[in-house]
């Protein structure tokens, strides 16, 4: 019984098309290996044709053939898989591999779908009317047991979910399409900001060099006719002063922001500390490790004291500005007024800093500490704003050009669905899945929300379920899927992943979700985006034999 | 290994349990035999038999011990001292303290415990074969100052009873085999009451001398009156109160059982010395957390029963006391002659057993043979349930299949990829809350249709119920439990609470009669919201584990039904809640069901008795290949043990295993009575069709390889039932005249059906040695290869491949269809495979019945003997049922299932000219011509035997016939 993965997804995996006379086959024989069992006096098993037996043994419930082939509407050699232990009294005809020459036994289901059932089914006591509905795999009634025929009954809500799943199809395809020209919509309009952004490229160019030009032009009228002026006054500390001043506010703005992706962090860390204490309450504690995070009160002190205003907090600008004999050391002694424990990292700050005042030349140019007269600031200004434009519209270019390189699946179709989501409940959760963005699980009780992943790329992958009869799941067959990494940590555990499986529906819907492992999640999808893959998929006629 | 969250080396916490040096009774019980080995021959056990005390009748000897506790004014203790006499060959000796038993003592602290011995261990373990002996007799020849009883089969065995000092030798055919107190470690600490001492002041240096006075008298009070241990103190109402006793075993070089350990099966020495432990063996039932291997720490369970083996001898002792007990094993070299070192010496074998409280009350067995001493230990202790047939295919359990629809998602995938299974569990997330009896309505919304789609093909479900009650509002369980009073009472006599899975909770005390009838009422299907037929229970914890308890356990002082201290009762604590269980399961299908069906109950605690209500597991082990050596041990101690349906968790219960690792586990788990694969909330999903090429194929062999071999597996778990026969057998039980392979317990034998399996525990293995004990040939299951014992040999096993051969002589019968589940073979064929051995003769056996209800007790069963004989050159099948009142109806709807295939290992090179043989079946007239049935051979070759196959001789399984390769 060799698996072979179908690269089709399959409606119905076991589904057989029904061809061929009825004639007289031997029992749980399908019409295409009817040919084999027309001898009257001798059967040749299928793959051993060298192995002869009289017909006589054909179903007669004991198994002769190597492959099973004389015994295709029994159990007997059900055995006869390299799922089973073997000895050499199930291989004495020849070196071979085991494997089994039928995919099963034939049930007919009329009016319904014709299926193999596998052999292992066959008289078992059990009535298997999912896959054979005619009850006939239960012929020799073992303990008892009666299968009535229920094929009318199964065939017709078969066709009536058949019609409707292929109604629903339609729609998903049309939904599609309309997915695909919104990407594309989408696409185009990308492409037409990306030209709008070269040609404002090009004209900033052009503008920078002009001014550039300007600028060159006024310093070379302004030479020499520099007087010392009220700006002077402000000298080389000033200016330093200025620009500390102006930094200090950054990195207060930086400190609050921080402070309050902190607090949102803690909020989360609450969360999972209550998670701990509800684990540690309800885990032995021989084997509780002990240790959550040290309360951090002190530290909020010092982040508040720093993020008030400098008056508050003892710096007092003016002091500098005015004090035109200060060495440009005291720059470097500013974090002595610093709580203690913002120090280390204030003083990192301030390195930076000064790292980029040695950049722009401030602290090394001795030499132009006088002001610049107002023409030669103005034109610098104005060179600055040209050149900020130029940087942000190059941004801009190099991010329209990535998110126009990126996957976004077959025909661009994600692009359609970007930042849309969708969600279901699932236990005591509400799960979420943003298209291209990041699954998200919801306490239904309240409480934080925990990133279960970020999207990081689209790939293929091989899967093998059950397909229900509403046609709600992946078949066995090559899905698109889309991986998240790098959601929330875990405890004693990985960063949360979740892998997101579409299979084709009318509507976005999250058909299951399940944890597969600690932290590492697997959801099911349907979105129209994928229903073409599926809709060339529908067989127009197929054996099913690799299924079985 | 990517993400794999277990990094840290697991190793079990030391400092939550007891060293002997930190249990006060332990370490004085072990003091006194030091002082008492380091007088020697001048040491003077207190402990006198008075000479004019002694009556006999009735298969009972009566007497009064005398303790002398002041060798100046010559006080003494009365001792009442009993050794009964039983029919079956088995001897008790008991001793119990006077004053206890009349009441004349005073409790501290206001206690309300009771003042006697605990004296009803035996209400709990002991079920049978009391029936006193009616052949024994006081024997005239005694010598003087002693008495002396003969008794046993064929009065061959002798009891000699030493009054000053005493002690009591038990011989068997004229030999010792087993002496009491010979070392004079004999110590039955007395009731006294406290004196309070004048608080000494403490000087520099002083501390020593004291002890050493303590030493001296062996008497270290420092433990007497309270104990403190983990932040818990004992109150110890009764004081000192230990029982101890040596027992030697003279000449016997192996001692085994005394389960749950981790080391070998062949016990170790405890006193120290290289590859010995330091520790005495403890039974103390405890959740021990990543236990550790080669240990002699106390596990989950306690079976206090030891078997002495030399050459032909087995012999063994049942110690009945379920208190805290340690056992001190050394092995004594004795050189008969020092100027002949090595010649006509031997090895005795001396333990030292003491308890925290009770009496001393053991059990003598003088053995023969291994099968002897089990039999006789399994009917005074009780068979093993006969369990029903889905308890012995394949479980399925994770720590947690976490909604209902993963459960038939689960299902669904085991019969996709057409693996059997039996039984889907779940573990503690099932419940709302972790309150047992109740779902989580978020995540089983729809527990009936759970159960109903494992019902449609025959399978079972089984949920975890604990002994721990969660203590919350509005939970209809504990407010019953609370308002009848039904749970264990702490030392101040109300309600015990601790800390478990649920958080604060109270336990439910299963030595009250009505507690059990009220656990009981609970798994009533009315009762127990969606409960179906097809639903069975799992007794975790029950040791019982408290995680805020001393040593994960309760108090010592807590009380019980009875007031009986928790101390004195410990041990069997686990099995009174299975026992509840099974009588609840037994009780609730009265009215819904057809036909009364056995009951299915797993326990991780487990005392002697235990057997009889279901199956136990090594609890929590790990992913490690050495966890997976060590279960192949551990299992075939609790075979030799009475206990013999156990099983350990497949994969390893802690971590990840490797691919290689799951499916040499799985190899190894078709080889044990409890197949169960089982794994932590932490691991990652390791269903056997998740490991995919080539893991998920040979795992599948695996299973259905121990589906093939079901009949054979039922077959033995009757004979377990029926006799005690472990059902995986250790070399020294089937071959106890072989010297050898005393300490072999790498290796196993199914039952009687000669399948002798040798599971691959190292990774990367290509083969493996297997010891064969005996002259017999062996056959490689898989391709008849030939192996010819004595000897070890080494045999191949590639991944795929479980090494197992079948010894000559034996039948073995099979089912080789594959099904969904072990139900839904029921109606299928059999094949017989005969091995013939080096006489040409080949045994076997066949039980089968309905595999669910007690119908087998009125003889709705078929048992049959299959003989090949090797001079007739005839197989036949004769019936060893004893007929009863469904016998009849139960072959009535077996009457069409029949032997499809017989398969001859090492048919004899003369069949080769055959081509058929004769084939006649009983009740067909003697004038109807012999059937014939085709026969075929085929040579040896390449070191592979001949073999032979009969094609459908069409026989019925439950009738006499004959098959005649001769004519």
């Amino acid at each position: 019984m060799k698996r072979v993965v179908s690269l089709l997804c399959l409606n119905y995996a076991a589904s057989v098309y029904a061809a061929g006379g009825e004639g007289s086959r031997p029992r749980g024989v399908g019409p295409e290996f009817a040919k084999f069992y027309k001898d009257a006096v001798t059967f040749s098993c299928i793959t051993n044709p060298s192995v002869n037996i009289p017909i006589g043994r054909v179903n007669d419930d004991y198994c002769d053939c190597p492959d099973g082939s004389d015994e295709p509407g029994t159990s007997a050699c059900a055995h006869v898989s390299p799922l089973s232990p073997h000895t050499p009294v199930d291989q004495s005809h020849a070196r071979h591999n085991i494997s089994l020459a039928l995919p099963g036994f034939y049930c007919k289901n009329k009016g319904h779908v014709p299926t193999y059932v596998p052999f292992t089914s066959v008289n078992d006591g059990i009535c298997d009317y999912e896959l054979c509905c005619d009850g006939s795999e239960e012929w020799d009634h073992v303990g008892g047991v009666k299968c009535e025929d229920r094929c009318q009954q199964i065939g017709k809500e078969f066709r009536k979910l058949d019609e409707a799943r292929q109604k629903s199809l339609g729609n998903a395809g049309r939904k599609r399409k309309e997915l695909v020209a919104e990407a594309g919509r989408l696409r185009k309009e990308v492409e037409d900001r990306l030209m709008t952004l070269g040609t404002e490229i090009e004209g900033s160019e052009l503008k920078v060099k002009q001014l550039e030009g300007e600028l060159a032009e006024v310093e070379r009228r302004e030479k020499g006719k520099v007087v010392r002026s009220a700006v002077q006054k402000v000298g080389k500390m000033g200016a330093l002063v200025g620009l500390a001043k102006q930094r200090t506010q950054e990195l207060r703005e930086t400190l609050e922001r921080v402070r309050q992706e902190r607090d949102s962090s803690r909020s989360r860390l609450e969360e999972l500390e209550s998670v701990l204490s509800t684990f540690k309450e309800e885990y032995n504690p021989n084997f509780n490790d002990e240790g959550g995070p040290e309360p951090d009160a002190a530290h909020d002190r010092d982040l508040n004291a720093i993020t008030q205003s400098d008056k508050e907090n003892g710096i007092d600008w003016e002091e500098y500005e005015g004090e035109e004999d200060s060495d440009t050391d005291v720059l470097y002694a500013f974090e002595n007024y610093l709580p203690v424990s913002l120090r280390g990292w204030v003083d990192q700050k301030l390195r930076d800093l000064r790292v980029t005042l040695i950049d722009s030349g401030i602290l090394a140019d001795t030499g132009s500490s006088s002001g610049e007269s107002k023409a030669v600031a103005d034109a610098q200004q104005r060179l600055n704003s040209a050149r900020n434009d130029l940087d942000n519209s190059r941004k801009s270019l190099t991010e329209h050009k990535e998110g126009l390189d990126k996957d976004f699946g077959p025909d661009d179709i994600f692009r359609a669905l970007k930042g849309q989501c969708i969600s279901t409940d699932s236990g005591e959760y509400t799960y979420e899945f943003c298209f291209m963005d990041k699954t998200t699980q919801k306490p239904k009780k309240g409480g934080g929300h925990t990133n279960m992943g970020n999207f990081v790329r689209v790939e293929r992958m091989t899967v093998d379920e059950d397909l229900p009869p509403n046609g709600k799941g992946l078949g066995t067959c090559e899905r698109i899927a889309m991986k998240h990494e790098n959601g929330q940590h875990c405890w004693n555990g990985p960063n949360r992943a979740t892998t997101v499986i579409l299979g084709c529906a009318e509507e976005g819907e999250i058909w299951k979700i399940m944890e597969e492992e600690k932290c590492v999640y697997r959801m099911e999808v349907g979105t129209p985006a994928v229903c073409e893959a599926l809709g060339q998929a529908v067989p127009k006629k197929a054996d099913g034999r690799d299924e079985l | 290994m990517r993400g794999n969250t277990i990094c840290r080396s697991l190793s079990v916490k030391h400092e939550n349990f007891k060293t002997c040096a930190q249990s006060g009774f332990c370490k004085r019980n072990r003091d006194y035999a030091d002082h008492a080995s380091s007088l020697s021959s001048s040491w003077d056990s207190p402990y006198k038999l008075d000479s004019s005390s002694i009556k006999f009748s009735n298969g009972v000897l009566s007497g009064t011990l005398l303790k002398t506790i002041d060798t100046t004014t010559a006080e003494t203790v009365r001792l009442p001292l009993i050794i009964t006499f039983l029919e079956s060959g088995t001897a008790r000796i008991t001793i119990d303290e006077e004053r206890r038993q009349t009441g004349e003592i005073e409790l501290r602290h206001d206690s309300k415990a009771r003042k006697e011995r605990y004296n009803e261990a035996e209400k709990w373990a002991i079920v049978g074969g009391m029936q006193l002996s009616s052949g024994a007799a006081v024997s005239r020849d005694a010598e003087a100052g002693s008495t002396k009883v003969v008794y046993g089969p064929g009065s061959t065995f002798e009891a000699v009873i030493f009054h000053a000092p005493f002690g009591v030798e038990f011989e068997r055919g004229g030999e010792t085999q087993i002496k009491f107190n010979e070392k004079g470690y004999m110590n039955v600490e007395h009731w006294r009451p406290k004196i309070e001492k004048p608080i000494e002041e403490k000087k520099e240096g002083e501390d020593a001398t004291s002890e050493e006075v303590a030493k001296e008298i062996g008497e270290d009070e420092s433990t007497w009156w309270e104990e403190s241990f983990g932040g818990n103190t004992d109150s110890k109402p009764r004081g000192p109160e230990s029982v101890g006793i040596d027992v030697t075993f003279p000449g016997y070089e192996h001692v085994y059982g005394i389960a749950e350990h981790t080391g070998p099966l062949s016990l170790k020495q405890t006193r120290g010395g290289e590859g010995n432990f330091n520790e005495p063996y403890r039974l103390y039932n405890s959740d021990v957390f990543e236990y550790e291997l080669d240990s002699p720490m106390t596990l989950y369970g306690s079976i206090p029963f030891m078997q002495a083996h030399k050459k032909d001898s087995t012999v063994g002792i049942f110690w009945l006391n379920a208190a805290e007990t340690w056992i001190d094993i050394v092995k004594a070299k004795v050189s008969a002659n020092p100027l002949s070192l090595g010649i006509g010496g031997h090895t005795d074998t001396q333990t030292h057993w003491f308890s925290e409280s009770g009496l001393i009350d053991v059990f003598v067995f003088l053995g023969p043979t291994p099968k002897d001493v089990v039999r006789s230990y399994s009917e005074l202790t009780g068979y093993t349930q006969l369990p029903q047939q889905f308890a012995i295919g394949y479980h399925q359990c994770r720590w947690n299949y976490v909604t209902d629809e993963d459960v038939r998602d689960v299902d669904r995938k085991f019969d996709k990829h057409l693996i059997p299974y039996d039984v889907i569990w779940l573990d503690i997330e099932y419940t709302e809350g972790k309150k047992y009896f109740t779902w989580d309505p978020l995540t089983f919304p729809d527990p009936l249709g759970m159960q109903k789609q494992l019902d449609a093909h025959d399978r079972k479900l089984v949920a975890i119920i604990d002994p721990h009650i969660k203590n919350e509002g509005g939970y209809s369980v504990v407010d019953e439990l609370k308002s009848k009073d039904l749970a264990v009472h702490n030392k101040d006599d109300t309600i015990y609470e601790g800390w478990c899975w649920p958080g604060s909770s109270y336990w439910i005390d299963c030595f009250s009669p009505s507690a059990r009838k009220w656990w009981a009422g609970l798994f009533q299907y009315a009762k127990f919201p969606s409960s179906a037929p097809n639903l069975f229970i799992w007794n975790d914890m029950n040791e019982p584990s408290v995680f805020n308890g001393p040593e994960t356990t309760m108090p010592k002082d807590n009380l019980h039904h009875g007031h009986w201290e928790h101390r004195d009762v410990h041990n069997i604590n686990g099995m009174t809640l299975i026992n509840a269980t099974y009588e609840a399961l037994l009780s609730r299908n009265k009215a819904e069901e057809k036909s009364l069906r056995r009951p299915f109950v797993l326990t991780r605690s487990f005392y002697s008795g235990s057997q009889r209500l279901g199956a136990m597991w090594t609890g929590d082990n790990q992913a490690s290949w050495d966890h997976l050596a060590a279960s192949v041990g551990m299992i075939l101690s609790m075979g030799i043990s009475g206990f013999p349906f156990a099983g350990a968790d497949v994969g390893g219960f802690f971590g990840n295993p490797s691919k290689e690792l799951l499916t040499r586990w799985y190899q190894a788990g078709a080889f044990y009575p409890f197949f169960r694969g089982h794994a932590h909330i932490d691991t990652r999903r390791r269903e056997p069709y998740l490991a995919g090429a080539p893991y998920t194929e040979i795992i599948t062999q695996a299973l259905r390889l121990r589906y093939s071999l079901l009949p054979a597996w039922y077959t033995a778990f009757y004979q377990a039932s029926t006799s005690g026969t472990p059902i995986v057998q250790p070399n020294y039980y089937v071959h106890p005249g072989d010297e050898k392979g005393l300490a072999v317990d790498d290796q196993l034998y199914l039952g009687n059906t000669g399948l002798l399996a040798k599971p691959v525990t190292s990774e990367g293995a290509e083969s493996v040695d297997i010891y064969l004990a005996d002259a017999e040939t062996y056959y490689d299951y898989f391709d008849f290869t030939t192996y010819q014992g004595p000897g070890t040999k080494t045999i191949p096993a590639p991944l795929e491949k479980i090494p197992i051969l079948m010894q000559g002589g034996h039948i073995v019968p099979r089912r080789e269809r594959p099904r969904r589940s072990s139900g839904l073979m029921k109606f299928d064929p059999f094949t017989l495979v005969v091995v013939l051995g080096n006489s040409g003769d080949a045994e076997g056996e066949l039980y089968l019945d309905d595999g669910e209800s007690f119908e087998y007790e009125a003889g709705a069963y078929i048992h049959r003997k299959f003989a090949y004989s090797g001079p007739t050159s005839t197989l036949s099948s004769e019936d060893l049922s004893i007929e009863g009142k469904k016998t009849k109806q139960y072959l009535q709807t077996m009457m069409d299932v029949r032997v499809e295939k017989i398969i001859i290992i090492g048919a004899p090179e003369s069949w080769k000219i055959k081509s058929e043989v004769g084939v006649s079946e009983e009740g067909t007239n003697k004038s109807t011509p012999v059937k014939k049935a085709a026969l075929s051979w085929h040579a040896a070759s390449g070191g592979k035997a001949a073999w032979a196959v009969v094609r459908n001789p069409a026989v019925a399984i439950g009738k006499g016939w004959k098959v005649d390769f001769a004519s």
